[in-house]
Order: C-alpha cells, then sequence, then structure tokens
C-alpha cells in the first residue's frame, strides 16, 4: 500500500467496521471480517489499530465525526430560511433506511456500550453534546431571524426534542408496527411548531 | 442439587435475577448460559430445560423486571387522586432509576436482529404505552387535559422517557434522573395541552 493511500486506507476499514457493527451487532464482529471487507489485511488493520476494542470505539467515533462534519453541517447550510432548515435537521436525526439507519443503530449499539461501560460515557456525552449544540443553532438561528418565536428556554426545549427524536426514531428504527419515520417526523413538527410560532405542515414539506 | 421442573416457580426468580445481573454486566453476547447457571447455583442443563436460549432468558428477564414495575406503578398510582396527579405519578415512577437501563438497552439492539425480541419489545411498548393511554383518556374525560389524540400523546410520552432516559445513562444517572423527570413532565404538558399538579407537592427526590 502506498503511503498516500494510508488515510484512505484508515478510513476504509473504518467504514467497513461501521458497516458490519451497523449489520451484525458490535459483540460480533471481528478483525479479520473487517479487514476482509475493506480489502486490507489484518497486519494493516492491526497497523491501525492495536486491538478490537481500539477498532470498534474509533468505528463509532468516525460514524459520529461524518455525521457532525458533513450531515450536520449540510443540513440548513443551503436552506433557503431557518424553517426550512430545521425541517432537514429533523430528517436527518431520524433513521431512513440508508445512511441514517445505518448510523442509528451504531448510536444504539454506543448507548448500549456506554450504559454497560462508564468508561465509554465521556465519549457518549460528547458526541450527545455536539448532536445538542447543532441542533440548538438550527433552532437558534430561526429566533435570530425573527422566524421562530423565541421559546422560554432554548436549551430545555432542545434537550426535549432531542430526546422525542430518539424516542421515536428507536422505535421507527425497530419497525414498530404502530408508527413509521414519516409519523415520527409528523409528531415532531406538530411538537416543535407551535412552540415556534410556525405552521407543522412548514417543517413537513419536502427539502428543495 | 438436583433441580426439578416441580421446582420452577421458585427457581425461576433466582434464574431470573442471576440473569438480568450478568447481562446487564456482560451483555447478551458477553454472557454464556453457564455463567448465569454458576450466579444462581443451578446447573447448566437445568437452565437450559426451563430456557432454550440467551434471548429467552432475556426477555424473561425483562418480564420479570417489567412486573414488577407495573405493581410498582399500581401501588403508586393507587395513592394519586387525579389524572393529573396519576401521570405525574406515572413519570416519577419511570424515570426514577436507571439501573435496569442496561438491560433494555440489550433488548432495543437485540430486537434489530432478533425476531423474537423484536415482538418481546413490542408487547412491552404496547403495554407500557397502555398504561399512559388509559391516564391520557381518563384526564380527557374529567376534562383535565386537552389531548386531541391520546395515543399519539402517549406515544410522544413513552418516547420522552426513553430518549431521556438514553441521554442520562450516557452521562452521571445520579447528577440527571431530576433533570429527566423535569424534562419528561414539562413535555407531558404540552402533549397533554395541560397544566400537571405542582411538582413541588410531588414526592421528594430519590
Amino acid at each position: 500500500m502506498a503511503e498516500r493511500d494510508s488515510a484512505s486506507a484508515r478510513e476504509r476499514i473504518l467504514e467497513a467496521a461501521c458497516d458490519l457493527i451497523a449489520a451484525e451487532g458490535i459483540d460480533d464482529v471481528r478483525i479479520a471480517r473487517v479487514a476482509m471487507r475493506a480489502g486490507a489485511s489484518t497486519a494493516l488493520v492491526h497497523h491501525y489499530f492495536s486491538t478490537r476494542e481500539e477498532l470498534l470505539e474509533q468505528a463509532i467515533l468516525h460514524s459520529f465525526e461524518t455525521v457532525g462534519e458533513e450531515r450536520f453541517a449540510e443540513a440548513g447550510g443551503e436552506a433557503p430560511n431557518a424553517t426550512a432548515a430545521l425541517a432537514e435537521a429533523i430528517e436527518e436525526c431520524l433513521p431512513r433506511p440508508g445512511a441514517l439507519e445505518r448510523d442509528w443503530v451504531l448510536w444504539v449499539e454506543l448507548w448500549l456500550r456506554a450504559a454497560r461501560e462508564p468508561d465509554l460515557r465521556p465519549l457518549a456525552a460528547s458526541l450527545y453534546a455536539q448532536y445538542h449544540d447543532w441542533l440548538e443553532e438550527v433552532l437558534k438561528r430561526g429566533v435570530d431571524a425573527g422566524e421562530f418565536a423565541a421559546p422560554d428556554d432554548l436549551r430545555a426545549l432542545t434537550d426535549r426534542t432531542m430526546a422525542l427524536l430518539d424516542g421515536l426514531g428507536l422505535r421507527a428504527l425497530l419497525h414498530d408496527p404502530t408508527m413509521d419515520i414519516d409519523a415520527a417526523r409528523a409528531q415532531v413538527a406538530d411538537f416543535l411548531a407551535p412552540q415556534l410560532g410556525i405552521d407543522p405542515a412548514a417543517l413537513l414539506a419536502e427539502p428543495a | 442439587m438436583t433441580p426439578r421442573p416441580s421446582i420452577d416457580h421458585i427457581r425461576r426468580p433466582q434464574i431470573l435475577a442471576a440473569a438480568a445481573e450478568v447481562i446487564a454486566e456482560r451483555g447478551v453476547a458477553g454472557t454464556r448460559i453457564a455463567d448465569v447457571a454458576e450466579r444462581c447455583g443451578v446447573s447448566p442443563p437445568a437452565l437450559l430445560y426451563w430456557f432454550d436460549s440467551k434471548e429467552h432468558l432475556l426477555a424473561e428477564a425483562l418480564t420479570a423486571d417489567d412486573d414488577r414495575f407495573y405493581e410498582e406503578l399500581e401501588e403508586r398510582l393507587d395513592e394519586a387522586a387525579t389524572p393529573g396527579e396519576r401521570m405525574v405519578a406515572l413519570i416519577e415512577t419511570a424515570t426514577e432509576s436507571a439501573d435496569d437501563f442496561a438491560l433494555w438497552m440489550e433488548l432495543w439492539t437485540w430486537a434489530l436482529r432478533d425476531a423474537g425480541l423484536r415482538a418481546a419489545r413490542e408487547r412491552f411498548d404496547a403495554r407500557w404505552r397502555a398504561a399512559i393511554e388509559a391516564i391520557v383518556v381518563d384526564g380527557v374525560a374529567a376534562g383535565e387535559f386537552s389531548a386531541a389524540d391520546p395515543p399519539q400523546a402517549a406515544l410522544a410520552i413513552a418516547a420522552l422517557i426513553d430518549g431521556l432516559s438514553a441521554q442520562a445513562a450516557l452521562g452521571d444517572p445520579e447528577v440527571s434522573n431530576p433533570r429527566v423527570r423535569e424534562t419528561v413532565l414539562a413535555g407531558a404538558e404540552r402533549f397533554l395541552d395541560a397544566e400537571l399538579p405542582t411538582r413541588a407537592g410531588g414526592r421528594a427526590s430519590p
């Protein structure tokens, strides 16, 4: 492997690990299978990650860095206004099949591991704080622009919105027979819109 | 020791308590039937006679945990006079302890891949949402709540509790539990379109 490819090799390994965690669960992921999927040797995997635990932790981190840098940054960045940005943000927080669903499975795996292993809580808490800041910023932009009515406590509203998104998203992810992702989205819109003084339908409009 | 099916009713709670402990510590994947057998002093074959898999043990351990929760909940609800007070009691009971959260997280992650556990999760969730909905319906009938769609309000309250419990589990549960309760209460007021009885009049913090 050429030197200049090293960054992409590491990334390929992390992507492969994320795919396998999402497909099979974190406890069943083996280094050899990650290597095979990434088209790398096990020796190369060990070159970047000294232990299986390190690989798995880095894979989860990688997943959330990708979410933070690409998806979260995108959400609303090019939206025509704060309402459209919020609609996009809500959509990005729910487990649509595809990349979002994969990220969700990783997120649930991280919850589980953090609940069991206190050592992982700082990592999980910091990812959660990033998620919170991002969503709060989306809301704040709308308030600052005069597009949203200012809620009493933006921080608390963000907490409740995230909790609702997580609780509903989890059920959608598990294919709850009584609700799906669109129902989750409508529920979140009905919750948020009156508190921001906007029409819930505006949060359900398809992004342009 | 020669465990027999006839003492199932005695052994069963011990086995399920041991399973809950071991699974919470090591996760379903890291748990062996033999570990649970050792913890409760039953032979592995006897354990396998009653519970044919780890997934089955997890589902039964959660059922036992759930039944205990509803017993406590019923007692707390009996003490509450109005639907508003019952809703506050329900939210307080549900947000008081994060001890068993790891076990419920196991259910959520394994339900992604195991049809039996997925069905179990749906049963637990249906029971929980029905319990919430019953109070919402009473509150609407009594004119205390104005929720237009009680099943949706129950779903939203259940979702809020799960989402916040996950947030709490990521931090220090001792610090976050009162915040979880306050946040759920505030959210519930919005879903119910009602003011809940003053929280100051409620129970002292656990």
